[in-house]
């Protein structure tokens, strides 16, 4: 057994973690050639040696913990109102007609809105608690959700429908245990794309107004510190925020769609 | 094929000449000038400096950018801007994390940023307002700094006000409609604003307090070593504007509504701005040394606040004679 794991972690390693880690190692090399090649001063464009020095001390002083959490709680509060209502509200447009004649003009529209406009508004009805960056996360998670809701329903096999009513399932068996397995693949991808706006949503959400978070940090390194290493440091840990949540929906869409299919 | 040949000798002629001849634009040092985030009566001098031909008759081709303070800063430190408007309290940090930029002529001599009050709220110090709410953009900038500045006056601290954020800059109207007990703003906006629908304020100043420096004209340090004559006479003839524009704000008024025609709708409105603005450009300082003069004590106590504040990165060693310079006041 042992015997048989060993090369699938090799191949693993081989074919994905080492390509991951080049890109990563072009990417710092490439950062450093142009900060030597332009003679940029720090405060234009810190060297990649700066920026993880500076990563290193505000963790080790903790002047990031606190932000980061906040920005999680609103990407997770966010991600949770956005995907939910996406999955309930595709569900309707896809199974309904009427419904989708109604809405869909509207959420197409609200899409449409840039949701930097919005923010300010949000923040000014909401405040600059939790609540504002909730609600902006959950509209920017809530469209892609919503279409792969749409997409994947629509996808399942009308042999199944008809397979479960010949067994004369419920209205609710035929979901939970025909439709909803049928469209995960589909809902999952989109709940992917999702993690990543929502990270995007709360910094939006933070811009507009805060007094903690990432988006504030970066507002904060930027406009009053003037400290270009911290607020390179800050976009460095969103993004790694961001590849952490959408590796976090892979390996749930790996569970959840491995085990019903 | 002859009269072609003149024809085309006296193309050449004429081409060669206009570009090889003396041109009084080519003779001109271009400078780009950073104003604030958007045009504004409060820049008049600048306007007025420009359609008069001051800068074209000292020698200078000006342009002017408008920009966020923070760009701002960073810009003149790149020597992408090669003068402009910055809040002295931007310039310290940010001179503090190596952006090489001086300040070089003091333009609002008083500090811009107040705490305001309801007239009759009984709240007329800062000891006053312990306890009471306070509303502000958010806990960065200018303002920022000049409420802790005006707490730590009265032995408080933040946590003794319950502060409200108005990220939108909505805390002038909040004050009026009693959403909160007092709000920073600037001395030529809120409060004129507010006096104009008849809403009477205090305002808790910090100029005797603590000397924080005001927006003033800041330059980069290699665009002072290669234009130092042309920035010289820029700032010449940037005070000259002032002092013709106190002396008849109605010049100011009229050149900032040729650059922003729409200022026209809100004359009244727009000449009281300029008039508390031209209020702050003097101080007994100025009044002393002349505008545009830099106070180095004043700055160097400013420096030492900030340098007290929490979450501060100045660092040790910056001092006002790092910061500041006077070579370019006439």
């Amino acid at each position: 057994m042992s015997a048989q794991v060993r090369p699938a972690r090799k191949r693993y390693a081989r074919n994905v973690i080492l390509p991951v880690v080049l890109a990563a190692v072009v990417f710092v090399l490439a950062w450093k050639a142009v900060v030597v090649i332009g003679s940029f001063p720090t405060f234009i464009l810190p060297s990649p040696e700066t920026v993880a020095a500076r990563l290193v001390e505000a963790w080790a002083a903790g002047t990031m913990t606190p932000h980061v959490l906040a920005t999680l709680s609103e990407i997770g509060w966010g991600f949770l109102v956005g995907a939910s209502l996406g999955v309930l509200i595709g569900y309707l447009l896809a199974r309904s007609p009427l419904a989708e004649r109604l809405l869909s003009p509207y959420l197409v529209a609200a899409q449409a809105t840039p949701i930097l406009a919005l923010a300010p508004l949000l923040v000014l009805w909401l405040g600059t608690g939790l609540a504002a960056k909730v609600v902006i996360c959950a509209l920017i998670v809530f469209f892609p959700v919503v279409v792969a809701t749409i997409v994947g329903i629509r996808a399942v096999d009308s042999r199944l429908l008809e397979l479960g009513r010949s067994l004369r399932a419920t209205r609710w068996q035929v979901v939970r245990h025909l439709e909803i397995p049928a469209a995960l693949p589909q809902i999952l991808g989109g709940m992917r794309v999702g993690a990543t706006l929502a990270v995007i949503g709360a910094i939006v959400g933070e811009w507009a107004g805060a007094d903690r978070g990432l988006g504030y940090l970066i507002n904060l390194s930027r406009s009053s510190l003037f400290d270009i290493p911290l607020m390179f440091a800050t976009l460095v840990t969103i993004a790694a925020i961001g590849v952490l949540l959408y590796g976090a929906v892979v390996i749930v869409e790996r569970a959840l769609v491995g085990s019903w299919r | 094929m002859s009269r072609r040949i003149v024809l085309l000798a006296a193309f050449l002629f004429v081409a060669f000449g206009c570009a090889t001849g003396p041109s009084p634009t080519a003779q001109r040092t271009a400078l780009t000038v950073g104003l604030g985030y958007i045009p504004s009566v409060q820049f008049a001098q600048f306007y007025r400096a420009q359609q008069q031909g001051y800068y074209r008759d000292a020698g200078l081709d000006v342009t002017f950018q408008n920009e966020i303070d923070p760009n701002l800063v960073t810009l003149i430190g790149q020597g992408a801007v090669d003068i402009g408007m910055s809040d002295g309290t931007s310039v310290i940090p940010a001179a503090g994390q190596g952006i090489p930029v001086r300040y070089a002529a003091t333009i609002y001599a008083r500090f811009p940023n107040v705490v305001m009050t309801g007239a009759d709220s009984g709240i007329e110090t800062a000891t006053d307002l312990a306890g009471h709410t306070v509303g502000i953009p958010g806990r960065y900038g200018s303002s920022w700094i000049m409420l802790q500045a005006l707490l730590a006056s009265a032995g408080l601290a933040p946590e003794d006000i319950a502060i409200r954020n108005y990220p939108e800059f909505g805390q002038g109207v909040a004050l009026r409609l009693g959403e909160v007990d007092a709000a920073t703003g600037f001395r030529n906006n809120e409060p004129v604003q507010l006096a104009r629908e008849s809403f009477p304020t205090n305002l808790l100043t910090i100029d005797e307090i603590t000397p924080l420096p005001g927006p003033g004209l800041t330059v980069g340090e290699s665009t002072l070593a290669s234009k130092r004559e042309a920035l010289r006479a820029f700032v010449a003839v940037t005070l000259r504007a002032m002092d013709e524009i106190e002396a008849n704000p109605e010049l100011g008024l009229d050149a900032a509504i040729a650059v922003v025609p729409e200022l026209a709708d809100q004359r009244d409105a727009q000449r009281a701005i300029l008039d508390a603005t031209i209020a702050m450009w003097a101080s007994p300082y100025t009044a002393e040394h002349g505008r545009g003069a830099v106070d180095p004590q004043a700055w160097q106590a400013s420096i030492e606040f900030m340098r007290g504040l929490p979450d501060s990165n100045i660092p040790a060693d910056l001092t006002a004679a790092k910061l500041v310079t006077e070579e370019l006041l006439p």
